[in-house]
């Protein structure tokens, strides 16, 4: 408030000059836990970018985000804020809640990953009618956790989930967004069942995946379905289950919580995965208020291999420039060699996972979103 | 003017003793002022909290859905849309496992009341009650999710009868099942059952068992013909809070329940998730329409009213 007034007073009160009168305050974020590396609070990500940042937690509910954005209080609450994932950058672009990028003012945006360069799934993630709208900050492609230890190898199909031997000991992610997106990849490229777009299913595919499911859930084949992070964690760690489609950072901390009573590890699977990125968006409200600069230094830092290293090493998730083997070479105080060793294994594999071309992208408002509910419904009862 | 002049009085000193005008404070809080207004207050409270939300909800209910929210309108689709889906299948299993709960409830927590208050000396008997809260002062979603080391496969019930050699291989149907939902519902609300309980038992007379004693009825048929009539109308008020939390409560199947289990707040909670606010709205206005007409029925059978004789 003081470095406003003093602002406005060396400004003579005009409009525009008022705007970056508000540059001087912090950054209101509205972001996820995830969204952070370094110390337990933002302070190491402030220090990289040189801002001052006012943390709001933010869950990981696009229908929270959405209603917030569109029909709430979001734009006068927050600056900037990160998304839960497909298809919300359009949402909330075609509203007018979010606003367009100017690129040029985010000097690592040189570092981007191709793919948000050469068109395709990816690149559309951050564009609305051909103009940018959010910088991307970490992505994946969710697959598979087991246990290595008790089963004795190493998964490569989701054909497994439905392995006789393992009747009872098999998690699905409570959520028919990415449940039914896998299955749909499993399904389709194993020659089950014949589906155009698994991100985007008729009525008649969801109906195909679900009475699938329904036929395995009749079976037993499902413990249950997880919902939340630690309900995750704690089905792998406790031994409940086996095999769990999941997050890849429930399986680290799954493992971690573990030692060595069992090996939780993240497979890679041959039919495909559902991809997904995160991203950081600019408000119309953020703007308004003066907070493009601060705004464009924190989508700096998500495009720095610094960011990129430690949410690899961190959380598992993948980064979205290009430079980060090179930059954990570069720094072996941070990352000596087992640690370094680790991480590339990590990358490495995470590339060998979202390049697999049988990859859907993920996708949280598909054109027949009544049909996966209903037919979510049913799996339910079922 | 009159008034005034008539209601004064000559003195003994021959002068005229004038009643002292009230003050402002006086006028404020006094019969004529705040203190009028305090008696509307719960009628305040009741509308701005009860009815205009229950109101709101019924109207929604019947808005058209938009892609992000919803407009005004009246259609019935989303009544349709809950009728003719496999929600209303989940919403009558989360019904019928809401009733296991309330009888289970009231099979371990009402002897607790009715012993509570014949063999508990009177002057302790309110703070045995008092334990009952103790389990509140833990988060519910700790208290549910300790369950699960104590349910699990490989939890404290398992390993417990595997040791004694009761069992080879562990049950899996206490968790992650609808048997594992209805133990969590049985132990998240279990004190309403006592609370409530324990209130009817109070406006039975001690002497009742004495009598019953007297007259040779045994503990069966004086439990069955006399206490739980007399203690209707509380019972059944625990059992509606027990149902209402049951029915309502999300957490209960998404940490103990099995594959998708569901009950009507985690239906309502899924249909929000999808921005299909109408559908949220709908199903929770049937559900309540449901607690009205088990509150109606409770009513005729009990007389609710009598629930406070025992402070009156």
């Amino acid at each position: 408030m003081q470095s406003m007034t003093a602002a406005a007073a060396v400004s003579g009160f005009g409009g525009i000059s008022m705007r970056h009168a508000f540059a001087a305050d912090p950054l209101r974020l509205w972001a996820a836990g995830i969204h952070k590396v370094g110390a337990k609070d933002w302070s190491a990500m402030e220090a990289q970018a040189g801002i001052k940042i006012a943390y709001t937690t933010k869950s990981a509910r696009a229908d929270e985000s959405i209603q917030k954005m569109v029909v709430g209080d979001g734009n006068k609450l927050f600056d900037a804020m990160t998304d839960n994932g497909g298809g919300m950058e359009d949402a909330l672009a075609s509203q007018n809640v979010i606003v367009p990028l100017d690129t040029s003012r985010i000097p690592n945006w040189k570092n981007i990953l191709p793919v948000y360069r050469e068109g395709g799934s990816a690149a559309d993630t951050i564009r609305y009618e051909g103009k940018v709208y959010a910088t991307p900050m970490i992505s994946n492609a969710d697959s598979m956790a087991y246990d290595y230890k008790v089963l004795g190898f190493h998964p490569d199909s989701w054909g497994v989930l439905f392995d006789s031997q393992f009747k009872g000991y098999v998690a699905l992610q409570n959520d028919f967004g990415p449940t039914l997106t896998n299955m749909a990849i499993y399904l389709k490229q194993s020659g089950k069942i014949e589906i155009t777009n698994p991100s985007d299913m008729t009525p008649g595919e969801v109906k195909a995946v679900c009475q699938f499911l329904i036929d395995y859930k009749k079976k037993g084949q499902f413990r249950t379905f997880w919902d939340g992070f630690q309900n995750g964690v704690d089905l792998l760690a406790t031994g409940e289950v086996l095999l769990s489609s999941c997050w890849e950072p429930i399986q680290i901390v799954a493992n971690r919580k573990t030692g060595d009573k069992a090996d939780i590890r993240y497979g890679s699977m041959k039919e495909g995965h559902q991809a997904w990125n995160n991203m950081i968006m600019l408000t119309k409200g953020g703007r308004e208020r003066g907070a493009d600069e601060s705004y464009y230094k924190l989508a700096n830092v998500y495009l720095s291999p610094w960011f990129g290293a430690r949410t690899l090493a961190g959380l598992g998730f993948g980064a979205q420039m290009v430079g980060v083997d090179t930059y954990i070479k570069a720094n072996p105080e941070e990352f000596p060699p087992e640690k370094r060793k680790e991480v590339i294994d990590i990358l490495t594999r995470k590339k060998e996972r979202l390049a697999n071309k049988g990859n859907a992208w993920q996708n949280v408002f598909p054109k027949n979103l009544r049909a996966y509910q209903d037919w979510w419904a049913r799996l339910q009862a079922a | 003017m009159r008034r005034d002049i008539e209601s004064t009085s000559p003195t003994a000193g021959g002068g005229w003793d004038v009643p002292a005008s009230p003050s402002p404070w006086q006028r404020l809080i006094g019969e004529d002022g705040l203190q009028k207004w305090v008696f509307y207050v719960p009628i305040a409270f009741m509308v701005l909290f009860f009815a205009i939300p229950m109101t709101a909800t019924v109207v929604w209910s019947v808005f058209e859905r938009t892609q992000f929210w919803m407009e005004p309108g009246f259609t019935f689709s989303a009544y349709e849309n809950f009728f003719t889906s496999a929600r209303v299948e989940n919403y009558l299993s989360s019904m019928i496992h809401s009733a296991w709960a309330v009888v289970i409830c009231f099979v371990l927590g009402f002897p607790v009341a009715v012993f509570v208050r014949r063999r508990v000396p009177r002057v302790a008997q309110h703070r045995v009650i008092l334990l009952f809260i103790l389990p509140f002062m833990i988060s519910e979603l700790v208290r549910v999710f300790a369950m699960r080391p104590v349910l699990g496969r490989y939890g404290l019930v398992n390993s417990f009868l595997m040791d004694i050699g009761l069992i080879n291989e562990p049950i899996t149907v206490i968790l992650f099942s609808p048997l594992g939902v209805i133990i969590g519902d049985v132990l998240s609300f279990l004190p309403f059952m006592v609370f409530a309980g324990f209130l009817a038992m109070e406006a039975v007379q001690l002497y009742v068992f004495e009598v019953c004693d007297d007259l040779g009825a045994g503990t069966v048929r004086t439990f069955s013909d006399v206490i739980v009539p007399l203690a209707a109308p509380g019972i059944f008020a625990g059992s509606v809070f027990i149902f209402v939390n049951s029915l309502g409560v999300a957490l209960v199947p998404i940490i103990l329940g099995g594959p998708g289990a569901v009950n009507a707040g985690l239906i309502v909670n899924q249909a929000i998730v999808a921005l299909d606010f109408p559908l949220a709205m709908a199903i929770s206005t049937i559900m309540i329409v449901t607690l009205m007409a088990l509150l109606y029925v409770g009513h005729r059978l009990f007389d609710l009213t009598k629930i406070l004789e025992p402070i009156n």
